[in-house]
């Protein structure tokens, strides 16, 4: 075990490595004066004092060699449009409140979506089933922008029950974005947990339990769940981290200062720091991420822990 | 559950069947191919087939009102904006006195468009890159799976943001272009494992026993026994990238004027949403509707193409 | 064999009935702010809470470049003068007096300026922050504002690593001859600067507060100021709350004790905040499809504001004939009163209304409405007129909207209209100047830096790097040069009228076409709505503001 993350964690440096290479490359594709940021043209000068102070008048070799070089001490840079800061303190003031966000949706999809779809599979076929997998197709299918604004909508504005429209600063401005956010994956949970169940449900060794005279709880508790939360797991680890980069979208509508929403706006207003600084971020949680997931893969599942090593 | 009588004797069949799509000795012989049989199953499926038959409901109102209607979805005339559903009107008007009915099918031209090229598109470089690293094995297939990695490290919609900003004006070629970039390797994954499970099968090491060619057994025996997986990928990666259009436009980055998408409708009826609350839900209804009847009907084609994988 | 209803069916009859209940139910939105006239008496708690449209990128005066930045730094220091909001003259503020005699200019600062550390505010903090945003360390994107000193220009264009850059900041010519006078010196007469002054670029920041923290002096924590107000919260993204300073010098007259502010970008989210009560300011904005709903509502306030939204044309591309004719063929009204929707005001020039010098200005060739029976004659006698035009927009909200209407009107004239929509960064450099070949319009405008119209009719001379049409009319450059050296206003605004005839009047060569002047709108609640206000460069004075009970 201890081999197999030792050499995945060797394998993540040329991947970071790899990744740093194509953002910078694309980045510096992207057309655009990341200096000018209204109508008025920037003189001459004043452009060469800008570009002298931000390396980037230096061939692009050496700005990626003292680029790569600051990442491995942890210095991401400056930021070239918010000029006090420099990336470490944006991700340092925002990068928590996306993790919060996608936490709490991640708590309520779980919370909601696993025993939605528990339910689902017992009661298969019959009216709570239906009602139930209504409520996941919904949530999979329905644009996150739409619920967000629907829930704004009723709860914040039409019947005001004491939720706030935007912001993330008390505890109920803090409901609705998460369960915006956290409705795609709720259903996603919902199904892929009804349907994986609904599989154990009918394996041999299920049938088997059953047949010995184990009293059904047992049987559900024990054996089905711990089998169909595996592949549970195995989709919750690339959906965190799709959730906490995807989050953009809800972090606009209700004015939360994320890291999704800046980073839109970075690559928008051609901030290569805070571009580069960020998409490095994700892709270490993502990858550390997937290295999680396939840790607890292989304690969850054990036949898959011999065929690795 | 009761089954029909039609209903059983596929289960029986399906049941039997061997893998790789052999029939056992003593079984009923009857004349009909593997895609007859996906067919019937398909057809006993009844979501599947509801599914169906609004997916063709959804894309004939897309191709058939814009022909058919009367109203220029380009025409100015403020003096009709903002009209209820009507007669003439089903959908009502938006804020240039536009037919939403009409504007919302051309949306849906241009929104599944996409979906379904970017879908192909993400499809073919899967096969190529899965089917070359599945096939080959080994080292390059290693090297090849830690690029893949290090691809999965680009978070999906910002790096498909930046894809769009390489380009000068965002058009249909454009979107598509990146959102495949931006997706392409979970089937290169999904293809991979495929080749790469279906490659010890018996029948495999039986064809490279008797000495046929590696094209041959890709082609022949590997690539047709994908297929159906393959299939089914389509209708489960359209809603993604369907989403994926519709949000790149939602913040703006989608497609140009007057053209519309569903995505950059929707962002039109936001901004109104308070005061015409039919102008955002028109098109994420559309959306909705497309996504389920996606997945509907790649249950649907998972069930009838590969029964190995239900039971019931 | 999972047996299912057709779930897509029922989904949709339960989204249809969302629908429904969502018809049923729009356009009813729960407005706290109570109606009725304010008594007038000042409330108990003197505390508002406002929207700040974006996050600023930086409040150092040398680094601020947005108009929240600027709105902040004006309410937390102390400039040397104000603008009259109607007259838009220059009024002692920090500076009790100065003297213009030709390019120089002396300052007169009053003795009681202080600094929140307890340090005195001196001329020596003037030259010494003049300096440092003229330096080419700093990166100033608005030193161009100092060119006008004697000097600036060549110190902010020496490069450290090759010329003797000390050398040439001691001949910039800013000087304190004694600790309250302040000296000028200007490459020539410049009767505007003292108003230019009154820009944020020209605050004072604290010698000792930089040096101590650098780049982080700015933080809540480090940041020292001399205003009226403290920077009591910044929290990125998320809130800028100003606190009333006691120790300032007027600090009896400021009834403001706190402005709370949330930073919310999104005009749709600013407005659902407004309506839920919970800002009692909306500075964000509204979207222009909101405003029908909310223009007949009280809290709705609309400013007049010294901007030009127009269309340029590529010279190169566009013959005389068509660009006339396509100016013509625009209706302006119709644009403002169905898209843009915010009363703005229909442009028949470039110069915008309110500017000082605005009477001096013609404008009587353009209409608010089309004239597309005259657009098509002057078409019609063109003889190289193009067929098709490629616009150009970017892709902020509002601006491909007008794009389309004007894409119609066009098309009434026979041409075809290809729109492009690009992304803002892109846009800008797509127009250069020079601009790309393909160009033939495109879409920009102009917000005014100081009041004075040379500000706006510079744009259009052959050199400026703001001219992206290719015009190019050294008849133009010499009546502007000619503006420059004028120094009696009257005789000034002379010149600037022939300016403008150039561009707009009936022997005008349209290298732009003016469609509308800016206004500001803002939604703000009653126990504010008569001491908030907004002036014609999108500035708002909390000195003033006061909160009234209603």
């Amino acid at each position: 075990m201890t081999k197999f993350v030792i050499r995945r964690l060797l394998w993540t440096i040329p991947v970071l490595l790899l990744v740093i290479l194509f953002t910078f490359l694309l980045m510096r594709q992207i057309k655009g004066n990341p200096f000018r940021k209204t109508e008025r043209a920037v003189p001459a000068s004043i452009q060469a004092n800008l570009d002298r102070k931000f390396h980037l008048d230096e061939p692009w070799y050496e700005q990626y060699g003292n680029y790569v070089k600051g990442v491995f001490t942890a210095d991401l840079g400056p930021s070239l449009v918010l000029r006090n800061q420099n990336v470490n303190d944006i991700v340092r003031s925002h990068f928590p409140v996306s993790l919060e966000l996608g936490a709490y949706a991640f708590l309520f999809a779980i919370v909601v979506g696993i025993p939605l779809g528990v339910l689902a599979a017992l009661r298969a076929n019959k009216p709570s089933d239906y009602i139930a997998m209504l409520v996941a197709n919904a949530g999979f299918a329905v644009p996150s922008f739409l619920v967000a604004t629907l829930l704004i909508y009723y709860f914040a504005v039409k019947w005001d029950v004491g939720v706030p429209t935007s912001g993330w600063t008390t505890w109920q401005s803090k409901v609705l974005p998460s369960i915006a956010l956290g409705f795609f994956p709720m259903a996603y949970f919902a199904r892929l947990v009804r349907g994986t169940m609904l599989e154990t449900l009918q394996q041999d060794y299920v049938r088997t339990a059953k047949a010995k005279g184990l009293r059904p709880q047992r049987v559900v508790g024990l054996h089905v769940l711990r089998n169909s939360l595996i592949p549970v797991v195995t989709a919750a680890g690339p959906l965190l981290g799709a959730v906490i980069t995807g989050s953009f979208i809800i972090e606009t509508i209700f004015a939360i200062p994320g890291i999704g929403r800046y980073y839109v706006s970075s690559v928008s207003a051609r901030d290569y720091s805070v571009t580069m600084g960020l998409t490095i971020l994700y892709a270490v949680i993502v990858i550390f991420g997937n290295l999680v997931v396939d840790i607890l893969y292989g304690f969850l599942d054990p036949r898959t822990r011999e065929a690795r090593t | 559950m009761v089954l029909n009588p039609q209903q059983e004797e596929f289960r029986e069949r399906a049941m039997t069947r061997e893998r790789g799509g052999g029939v056992e000795a003593g079984a009923p012989v009857r004349q009909t191919s593997l895609w007859r049989d996906a067919w019937y199953r398909y057809r006993a499926n009844r979501a599947a087939v509801v599914a169906g038959v609004l997916f063709i409901v959804l894309l004939l109102y897309c191709i058939l009102v814009p022909i058919f209607s009367p109203h220029d979805p380009y025409a100015v005339d403020f003096s009709e904006a903002y009209l209820s559903p009507s007669l003439s009107h089903p959908f009502g008007t938006d804020q240039y006195g536009r037919d939403l009915f009409t504007r919302t099918a051309l949306g849906g031209r241009i929104s599944i468009g996409i979906g379904f090229a970017a879908t192909i598109a993400i499809m073919v470089i899967g096969i190529v890159y899965g089917a070359i690293s599945g096939f080959v094995g080994g080292r390059v297939d290693n090297g090849m799976m830690r690029f893949l990695d290090a691809l999965y490290g680009l978070p999906y919609l910002p790096f498909a943001i930046i894809v769009t900003q390489l380009f000068r004006t965002v058009d249909f070629w454009v979107m598509v272009i990146a959102l495949t970039i931006a997706s392409w390797f979970t089937a290169a994954r999904v293809v991979r494992g495929q080749i790469i499970s279906l490659k010890e099968n018996d029948y495999v090491r039986a064809a490279k026993a008797v000495g046929a060619r590696w094209h041959r057994v890709l082609s022949r025996h590997l690539l047709p026994n994908t297929l159906g997986v393959l299939i089914v990928f389509v209708f489960l990666e359209l809603p993604g990238v369907i989403l994926g259009e519709a949000f790149l436009s939602f913040i703006g980055l989608g497609i140009n004027p007057p053209k519309a998408s569903w995505g950059s409708l929707a962002q039109d009826g936001r901004d109104v949403y308070l005061a015409h609350p039919s102008m955002i839900l028109i098109p994420s209804i559309a959306i909705a509707w497309l996504i389920l009847c996606a997945f509907f009907i790649a249950d649907g084609l998972r069930d009838a193409l590969d029964p190995r994988t239900r039971e019931t | 064999m999972r047996k299912r209803t057709p779930f897509a069916l029922a989904l949709l009859v339960a989204v249809a009935a969302l629908v429904a209940a969502g018809c049923g139910g729009g356009g009813g939105s729960s407005n706290n702010s109570s109606s009725g006239g304010s008594s007038g008496e000042l409330a108990a708690d003197q505390t508002i809470t406002l929207a700040w449209g974006a996050e600023p990128p930086s409040l150092d005066p040398g680094l601020a470049t947005d108009t929240t930045s600027s709105n902040v730094l004006l309410n937390i220091m102390d400039p040397l003068v104000k603008l009259n909001p109607t007259t838009l003259k220059p009024v002692p503020n920090l500076a009790q007096s100065w003297d213009v005699n030709g390019a120089n200019v002396t300052f007169h600062l009053r003795h009681d300026g202080k600094w929140t550390n307890g340090q005195p505010v001196t001329a020596s903090d003037f030259v010494y922050s003049w300096l440092r945003t003229m330096s080419p360390d700093l990166g100033a994107d608005y030193a161009y504002q100092f060119y006008g000193i004697k000097g600036a220009q060549e110190y902010n264009g020496c490069d450290p690593k090759k010329d003797n850059c000390t050398a040439l900041k001691g001949k910039v010519g800013v000087s304190a001859p004694d600790k309250y006078t302040l000296k000028v010196q200007l490459v020539s007469a410049q009767p505007w600067f003292v108003q230019q002054v009154a820009h944020h670029s020209f605050l004072a920041v604290n010698r000792s507060t930089v040096e101590k923290w650098g780049e982080k002096w700015t933080q809540p924590g480090h940041i020292v100021t001399n205003g009226p107000f403290k920077l009591a919260v910044w929290k990125h993204d998320a809130a800028i709350d100003l606190a009333k300073w006691n120790g300032w010098r007027n600090a009896k007259d400021v009834k403001l004790e706190r402005a709370n502010g949330k930073i919310i970008t999104d005009g749709t989210t600013a407005v659902q905040s407004f309506s839920a009560g919970e800002v009692d300011v909306n500075t964000t904005g509204i979207p222009p499809a909101d405003l029908p709903r909310l223009k007949s509502e009280e809290t709705y306030q609309k400013y007049p504001a010294l901007g030009t939204y127009y269309y340029g044309l590529n010279v190169k591309n566009v013959p005389l004939g068509q660009r006339r004719a396509l100016a013509f063929a625009i209706d302006r009204k119709e644009i403002i009163d169905n898209i843009a929707q915010a009363d703005q005001v229909p442009a028949t020039g470039f110069s915008p209304k309110g500017i000082p010098g605005f009477s001096a200005v013609k404008n009587d060739y353009l209409e608010p409405t089309a004239d597309v029976a005259k657009a098509k004659q002057m078409l019609a006698k063109t003889p190289n007129a193009k067929k098709h035009i490629n616009l150009f927009v970017n892709d902020a909200p509002g601006h491909k909207e007008i794009a389309i209407a004007v894409q119609a009107a066009w098309k009434k004239l026979g041409i075809d209209v290809t729109l492009k929509q690009m992304e803002w960064a892109q846009f800008l450099e797509f127009l250069g100047p020079p601009p790309n070949k393909t160009v033939d319009a495109y879409r920009l405008g102009w917000i005014g830096d100081y009041v004075d119209d040379i500000n706006f009719l510079e744009l259009w001379t052959c050199k400026s790097g703001n001219n992206n049409t290719n015009y190019c009319n050294p008849k133009y450059d010499a009546l502007i040069a000619k503006a420059r050296a004028t120094k009696d206003n009257a005789e000034r605004y002379k010149i600037y009228g022939q300016a403008e005839d150039m561009l707009t009047g009936p022997n005008g060569d349209f290298p732009i076409i003016p469609i509308y002047w800016y206004t500001y709108v803002t939604q703000e609640a009653p126990s504010v709505k008569d001491s908030f206000n907004v002036n014609l460069l999108d500035q708002f004075d909390l000195s003033k503001v006061k909160v009234v009970s209603s």
